[in-house]
């Protein structure tokens, strides 16, 4: 039920070549995060979300400290290695400082051309419109030079149709697995998920639709290990999904930047365009890395968990990942406060070991059993 | 350091500031970024207190270690920004040379420095639960434009509301003048200091403006800064005019880029002594003078003004002008290299510094070193390595001449 997720997984260059092609658009590699993938199709390109990759930097490592996150590395190497060849053009947003000097990086070291959607983060309303609205413009002008194609009304409609559809169905997906905890293994859920970034968004929905269609009538197990909460930046490395699936562990609802907080993002309103994407940036799962006091990260996490029936939180850290590091302590706190019992996890996209982390969330996991 | 004079007026005017801050009952206390527009602040008498500069300070005292680990105990990462840890350690402990700094009634932050003063700031709004004012100046990666400088003026209007709020008074425009005239003549005090490293010996080292930093950093728009950097100033030309070096028998000149590495300031000051290597120039200390490079005329709308000078910060700017920047230094401060400090706890200074490196050794035909540290935290720093890099570094400078 789920090879074809996991086959797109297992060959992502040839899964990429060939939706260009039946496409018939050239690719653009989008950055982390929120970059809206509908400019991008309604600009004539094809988006291909790149949030890292397991490759151990090499090449990049010329280029970016070891301090900078795996993400970051990661997407390099891919570039530099080559792997990205079919990559014409990259799409940035302003999301964090590593971010922002990588775009500048890659327009010194990469022959491709970069368009970034810098996200204004004032609370002055009228400003934030303003500079968004001169903002979209210059990335307009930008994928229209990557793709080749002009962002219309019709363009922007039609994407905003396709990929307002691709969330709908992921959210479908996200309800069931909250409802039916436990029938969709974690492993085969993320892999669902993550095949969508390199697929159109057409032949995803029609497979997720596929997928839903099997499920609907399907009973989860009998209740078995604790349902948990996940919240990181990004929901690899997958293999760690197996270890949960090993330890019985349901997870039911997360806080990915890549997951929940871009799933639930409602279909983006086109018809003023500044406004849509606006409302797509801040709403309505809060982000680490973009301020917005007016949904504020605490409550929400508390709620999503409450109404997620989650038993935990687990904090998935992506090591070097300074936003979320900082929100960390004093999130744990709250949670422990509202009797919420949560733990970490340290993470880097390469690894290979998982031994440690494996011990720690058996711990983890019988503590919350005990 | 070079001995200065005016060295003990400084500390009699940081000495006053942070006695006013800790007992003041009638001034509110906003904690602000050192990028931050803090003659807003000024032109409603708030004491604007500076968690960076305290930071430092705590680290050239050798006491951020004990510090950070009481912020890592309470669950920091090592991965943040080890100032930000040494501050939430102070607060944690009520500890470092003034012990603790007084608690603030709001926030006031600025992106131009970096994106992480967002998230520091947050945890400490949480912590007191005080209104945080962010003045978000995006970065520019292709010069300035006029939607970045409305866009900055537009938050600086709001700002103003937000202080009128706070205060329970109408924002005072007239003191607001009167305090950018201050700060813009500080700011040209300052430039012209940092400028005087241009004469062959330098009359000032970079070490020394680092230390000279924090009256620029923490009180401009105010006269007490004039005044101390009008007296440095003077100093420092006496010394230009008669020769004086600050560095005995100058050998090499060098550009020193991000950051100083507040804890080993003096090892540092003695390893580059002994070398006869003066660090002339540095873009960190440069980016206090920016207020003073816009004419009148250029600018006569004050707003306008401070937003350029305020988006106008050399790591809020893209590669590009980078490079321009520091190839320009090269040559005006007759530098024979440069130093990096890829600075763990400074991602916008350090992400792609290597690339620059390379680009502006290419572009300026002189050797370049970069050195793996950090601002704050010497735990992440080897004397060892550090030290053999930069002999390494001085060799090469020495077979270039």
């Amino acid at each position: 039920m789920y090879d074809p997720f996991h086959e797109v997984l297992s060959d992502v260059r040839g899964t990429i070549l060939k939706q260009a092609r039946a496409l018939d658009r050239p690719v653009i590699g989008v950055m982390p995060a929120y970059f809206p993938l509908e400019l991008v199709y309604a600009s004539g390109g094809f988006p291909v979300q790149l949030w890292g990759n397991r490759l151990a930097p090499s090449r990049a490592d010329a280029y970016l400290q070891s301090y900078c996150c795996s993400v970051a590395r990661s997407a390099m190497e891919l570039e530099l290695a080559g792997g990205a060849d079919m990559v014409r053009g990259y799409a940035f947003t302003s999301l964090c400082d590593t971010l922002v000097n990588l775009r500048e990086v890659y327009r010194r070291v990469v022959d491709k051309p970069t368009v970034e959607l810098s996200i204004p983060v004032t609370q002055t309303a009228e400003a934030r419109r303003n500079y968004l609205s001169s903002g979209l413009d210059k990335v307009n002008r930008g994928l229209q030079e990557m793709a080749g194609g002009r962002m219309t009304p019709e363009s922007l409609a039609e994407a905003s149709e396709l990929y307002g559809r691709v969330r709908a169905l992921q959210r479908r997906l996200y309800a069931l697995r909250l409802e039916r905890a436990g029938l969709v293994s974690n492993l085969d859920f993320y892999a669902v998920l993550k095949a969508g970034s390199f697929l159109g968004p057409e032949y995803y929905a029609k497979l997720l639709s596929d997928l839903l269609e099997k499920l609907d009538s399907m009973d989860p197990p009998e209740d078995s290990g604790p349902r948990l909460l996940l919240s990181g930046l990004v929901y690899d490395p997958l293999e760690l999904h197996r270890i949960l699936d090993r330890l019985g562990v349901r997870v039911v609802q997360d806080d990915f930047a890549n997951g929940w907080r871009t799933v639930s993002k409602e279909t983006l309103a086109v018809e003023n365009l500044v406004e849509g994407v606006a409302r797509y940036l801040f709403g309505p799962a809060p982000c680490c890395c973009l301020y917005n006091p007016e949904n504020d990260r605490h409550d929400y996490l508390v709620d999503h968990a409450r109404k997620a029936g989650a038993d935990g939180v687990l904090f998935w850290y992506l090591k070097f990942c300074e936003p979320d590091a900082f929100d960390r302590p004093q999130l744990m706190k709250r949670l422990t406060d509202e009797g919420i019992p949560s733990s970490v996890v340290e993470l880097e996209l390469s690894m290979q070991n998982f031994d440690a982390i494996g011990t720690r969330l058996s711990a983890f996991c019988e503590m919350l059993e005990g | 350091m070079t001995e200065f004079q005016t060295f003990s007026k400084m500390k009699e005017l940081m000495t006053a500031y942070y006695f006013e801050a800790k007992t003041t009952k009638e001034k509110p206390i906003a904690w602000i970024t050192s990028g931050a527009p803090v003659e807003f602040l000024f032109a409603m008498d708030i004491i604007p207190i500076y968690p960076e500069n305290y930071a430092a300070m705590c680290a050239a005292n050798h006491q951020s270690v004990e510090l950070m680990e009481a912020a890592e105990a309470q669950g920091f990462s090592q991965d943040i920004c080890a100032y930000a840890r040494t501050d939430f350690g102070a607060d944690i402990l009520q500890g470092g040379p003034v012990g603790g700094l007084p608690a603030p009634h709001f926030l006031l932050c600025s992106t131009n420095i970096c994106k992480t003063v967002i998230k520091w700031y947050e945890v400490i709004a949480r912590k007191y639960d005080v209104p945080l004012f962010i003045v978000d100046t995006p970065f520019v990666h292709d010069g300035l434009t006029d939607d970045l400088l409305e866009y900055t003026v537009a938050q600086f209007k709001d700002l103003e509301q937000f202080l009128a709020r706070i205060t329970g008074r109408p924002f005072d425009h007239e003191h607001l003048a009167e305090v950018l005239r201050l700060s813009q003549e500080a700011a040209a005090y300052w430039k012209k200091i940092l400028f005087l490293a241009r004469t062959v010996p330098t009359p000032i080292n970079s070490l020394d403006s680092f230390i000279h930093l924090g009256p620029i950093v923490t009180l401009r728009g105010t006269q007490g800064c004039v005044d101390y950097y009008q007296a440095l100033y003077e100093e420092v030309a006496g010394r230009a005019a008669d020769k004086i070096p600050s560095v005995p028998g100058e050998r090499y000149r060098v550009l020193w880029d991000n950051l100083p590495v507040w804890f080993k300031m003096r090892r540092l000051e003695n390893f580059f002594q002994e070398r006869k290597c003066a660090l002339v120039v540095t873009t960190y200390a440069n980016s206090w003078g920016g207020l003073s490079n816009y004419e009148d005329e250029e600018m006569a709308d004050p707003y306008r003004l401070l937003a350029a000078s305020y988006l106008n910060v050399y790591i809020n700017y893209g590669f590009e002008e980078r490079i321009r920047y520091l190839s320009g230094l090269m040559d005006e401060f007759s530098l024979t290299g440069f130093i990096m400090h890829s600075n763990r706890s400074c991602k916008p200074y350090s992400v792609g510094m290597y690339r620059l490196q390379e680009e502006l050794s290419q572009r300026t035909g002189r050797p370049g070193v970069v050195i793996e540290a950090d601002q704050n935290d010497p735990r992440v720093y080897s004397d060892a390595q550090i030290e053999a890099r930069l002999d390494a570094f001085i060799e090469s400078m020495e077979a270039a001449s």
